[in-house]
């Protein structure tokens, strides 16, 4: 291999040399190809130039990404060695709060207080949700994102209201963007879908790295720091509960709220999945989600299934309630139901005849 | 003459001559029109505008009331007695009244002040047998016809509980009929409902200070109206 090398070499030296001004390369050259190298004729120079060119012009634009790289979208080395949730040691678990409290402080100014709540003993977490009372104001959505601290920019919401016609159960008849000047239409009712904490969760089977799991009291959560982002939880969870980062989360610093878990509520990066976990950071403190507590009618309500005397042992023993999508198996952990006698609906006779007349 | 002979054979095979060299600009024209069309399109119109974060308080709607009110009357707070133990006073549903003239009275066919208050002592309630309570127990007034949700109040399935989901913990409390009821009007107003999902423009922009606007992958939604915008995007960290 090294002879024909140096051999080529010299060639081209000695074409060199032996080329003067105005060189038309005539002299010890082909006098066709305009070459002295055999077997390098002008056109395979021209066609291996446009390969090189064109090869380096595809690496340099497959690279070009790079340039939107942020000195803060770079992991740490501590981030990047940071092991699986269920793997870290307390003191490994010390140190990525440390870490993550570090880095909210350097992006929002403020000083969080992170902690790691572990489940509870005896508790399993149910949801239930009067649909007779929901009155379909959205005060749920925005307590939600107040204080579970998603983007606002673009935004991400858990929880979608659906305004569904009276009469029908169909979720694909909703409609979550109804603007109207009050709440609730008489001809309407209001469901809100949030996730539904499933004790068969399909999204926890198909996430391809385990980086979600369902916890010991029914919560399903996402460790933001092992997920890749593939979003095929998205597309496996038939309730539309999970929201996927598209851009990097923003959010006013003064909105920041301070009190956070490292599985619940902490900042967010781009490209991972979020969703409802029923206020961990709240409700494994024995305190109630935010959604409840801001809801003006006491549709929504919360508590341990596992306690006779909760209000949701309650409802599932006096109320028939139902799961949203029973048939695909996914036992969910939130439950609808009705009151005997819809407030909403004790529309006067008048009204419904005339109304009926309307449609007819 | 080559030309000539293109442009005939173009005749022939698409009978329209010179056409062939009319396709080009006509493809880069419908390019021009798809490309500045399409961002007529997705030009996002105004911002919602802010709602106001009061409305994210929690709680009930109403004050807790357990003492009868005192109204301002002469520069002193009075209580209630302090006039109707000197002026008797009757109610006459088909008038409005003259005095409280501030409380919007909506309760069906409950339309007489003495049902729930009593005659004789108005800082207290009176059941229907006569039995007068504080206005601590009005959970007790109102069952006597709301029978149903009273039964699901103390079972825990009707109404609002704040504070903790743990029964019988402490910080655990129960919100009482008239905290989120009027109960001069029970049934509840109309409300505004909150900014829905507007995909990019719920409340105020945040500080965009580690993103590069002209590189965000969602650009032409986050850049701002064409004439005024309140919130553009904060320029001076690119």
């Amino acid at each position: 291999m090294r002879l024909p090398v140096v051999k080529n070499q010299e060639s081209v030296h000695s074409s060199a040399s032996s080329c003067g001004d105005g060189c038309t390369c005539s002299g010890g050259a082909n006098p066709y190809t305009g070459s002295t190298r055999p077997g390098m004729t002008r056109r395979s120079f021209l066609r291996r130039g446009a390969a090189v060119t064109g090869g380096l012009a595809a690496l340099a634009a497959s690279l070009s990404p790079l340039r939107d790289l942020d000195g803060d979208d770079i992991p740490s080395v501590q981030k990047f060695l940071q092991k699986h949730y269920k793997e870290m040691s307390g003191e490994e678990m010390e140190e990525a709060l440390a870490r993550i409290r570090k880095e909210v402080e350097k992006r929002y100014d403020v000083r969080p207080d992170i902690r790691d709540f572990k489940p509870m003993d005896g508790v399993e977490f149910v949801y239930g949700l009067n649909l007779s009372r929901c009155i379909g104001c959205r005060k749920c959505v925005h307590a939600c994102v107040a204080e579970n601290n998603q983007s606002r920019d673009p935004e991400i919401q858990y929880i979608r209201v659906l305004e569904m016609p009276r009469g029908s159960v169909d979720i694909e008849d909703g409609d979550h963007s109804y603007d109207r000047a009050t709440v609730p239409d008489e001809n309407h009712y209001y469901m809100p879908i949030q996730c539904h904490q499933c004790a068969n969760p399909p999204c926890v089977k198909v996430c391809p790295v385990e980086a979600t799991w369902q916890e010991d009291d029914g919560i399903t959560v996402i460790d933001y720091d092992w997920c890749i982002g593939c979003r095929y939880c998205e597309a496996a969870c038939p309730y539309w509960a999970r929201r996927f980062n598209f851009a990097k989360p923003t959010l006013p610093k003064a909105d920041l709220n301070p009190n956070m878990a490292y599985l619940s509520n902490r900042p967010r990066e781009k490209g991972v999945m979020e969703k409802c976990h029923f206020c961990l950071q709240r409700t494994r403190q024995g305190r109630l989600p935010a959604c409840l507590e801001v809801c003006p009618t006491g549709a929504r309500k919360f508590g341990n299934i596992l306690d006779p005397q909760s209000e949701v042992s309650q409802i599932l023993k006096t109320k028939r309630v139902f799961v949203l999508k029973a048939d695909v198996g996914t036992l969910p952990r939130f439950f609808y139901y009705f009151d005997e006698r819809d407030p909403i609906s004790d529309i006067p006779l008048e009204a419904s005849s005339e109304h009926a007349g309307e449609s007819a | 003459m080559g030309v000539g002979s293109a442009s005939q054979s173009f005749s022939a095979t698409w009978g329209a001559p010179l056409g062939g060299l009319l396709i080009g600009p006509a493809f880069l024209a419908l390019a021009a029109v798809m490309w500045f069309g399409s961002l007529e399109i997705i030009t996002p119109g105004a911002p919602t505008p802010l709602f106001d974060k009061s409305a994210l308080t929690p709680g009930g709607l109403r004050p807790r009331m357990d003492e009868p009110p005192t109204s301002l009357i002469g520069g002193y707070n009075q209580r209630c007695n302090d006039c109707h133990q000197v002026f008797t006073s009757r109610f006459d549903p088909s008038r409005p009244p003259s005095q409280h003239t501030h409380i919007h009275f909506d309760h069906g066919i409950n339309d007489s002040c003495t049902n729930c208050h009593a005659r004789k002592n108005r800082e207290r309630l009176i059941l229907r047998d006569g039995v007068e309570i504080p206005f601590n127990e009005v959970a007790t007034l109102c069952q006597q016809c709301h029978g149903p949700v009273y039964r699901d109040w103390k079972r825990g399935t009707h109404g609002k509980t704040m504070g903790s989901w743990q029964m019988g913990s402490p910080a655990q409390r129960r919100l009482v009929c008239t905290e989120c009821h009027d109960p001069h009007a029970p049934t509840y107003a109309p409300m505004v409902p909150l900014p829905g999902p507007n995909t990019l423009h719920m409340g105020e922009r945040a500080e965009v200070v580690h993103q590069k606007p002209e590189r965000n992958p969602l650009r032409r939604w986050t850049t701002p109206a064409r004439d005024a915008d309140p919130h553009p995007i904060n320029e001076e960290h690119n």
